[in-house]
């Protein structure tokens, strides 16, 4: 797997969320660009899931959804919305059941909350894990 | 001492070339044992009779139809066809056992917050061919 393709695809298919505005890495800053998306690092990648490097497996990539403040409504039902099973703004139903090159199989394994600190500024968050496999070579 | 790591395994069943999808294989070799055992002996005599061998692959299910573990094995039970293992992987001299084998199980496990993965298990029919692989 090539791991900047693999990034540039989940941005892109989490891009498909209307009023989500999607990073490909970590920003500086998000000020005045929230609602947001950030592919984050991946905690790390196991080879040779496979023979002869066939297939390889990331089992936890973070991919971090930023709203605004805790105690505003309006992001909490966003917050909630993202975090949701399935609708048109449910990362999980987004993510699944997107089409990449980069990498075969997807599945986003759980969802954690928090309030996260960028650039001196707290917004409620949503922790997105996902489950990656895909080509070794 | 030189390890060898499980990786650079090569398998192929019934011609169809399986490393791509397998990650685990195991090759078991034995003979039946006769006791030969006669009167006055303080021990047990045995004397070793046929050979026999079973073999097991597994690894992740793919998708992809042509060349996935379930298209290639599951018109296989049933049936003998020729199993090569390749422990160093392929190339000159390398080792290799050739035997045909009949295809007696396939298995595909389905977790719910895992991957499918599938395994197959297979019975030797007649000797094994442990000539190493040819320039």
């Amino acid at each position: 797997m090539n791991l900047n393709t693999v990034a540039d695809q989940l941005s892109a298919r989490l891009d498909t969320i209307e009023g989500l505005r999607c990073f490909d890495y970590p920003p500086s800053s998000v000020a005045g660009a929230v609602p947001a998306a950030i592919v984050s690092y991946p905690e790390r990648v196991d080879y040779d899931m496979n023979y002869r490097r066939a297939a390889d497996r990331i089992e936890q990539w973070p991919i971090l959804i930023v709203v605004g403040k805790a105690t505003d409504r309006t992001a909490r039902e966003r917050i909630y919305d993202y975090a949701a099973g399935s609708g048109t703004r449910s990362v999980k139903a987004v993510l699944e059941s997107g089409t990449y090159t980069a990498f075969g199989a997807l599945r986003v394994r759980d969802c954690t909350f928090d309030v996260v600190t960028i650039a001196g500024v707290d917004y409620i968050s949503a922790l997105f894990s996902l489950d990656i496999a895909g080509p070794g070579a | 001492m030189t390890q060898q790591h499980g990786s650079d395994t090569v398998v192929t069943l019934g011609g169809d070339d399986l490393t791509a999808y397998s990650n685990n294989s195991q090759l078991e070799f034995n003979a039946d044992s006769h006791d030969v055992t006669t009167y006055g002996k303080n021990a047990h005599v045995f004397r070793g009779g046929l050979k026999n061998g079973t073999a097991s692959v597994s690894g992740f299910y793919d998708t992809t139809a042509m060349v996935s573990p379930r298209a290639v094995i599951q018109p296989l039970i049933g049936t003998v066809v020729e199993l090569i293992h390749q422990p160093e992987g392929a190339g000159s001299g390398k080792p290799q056992d050739k035997v045909d084998v009949l295809v007696t199980k396939y298995t595909q496990t389905h977790p719910v917050a895992d991957y499918v993965t599938w395994t197959v298990e297979l019975q030797f029919s007649d000797d094994v061919d442990s000539t190493a692989q040819p320039a």
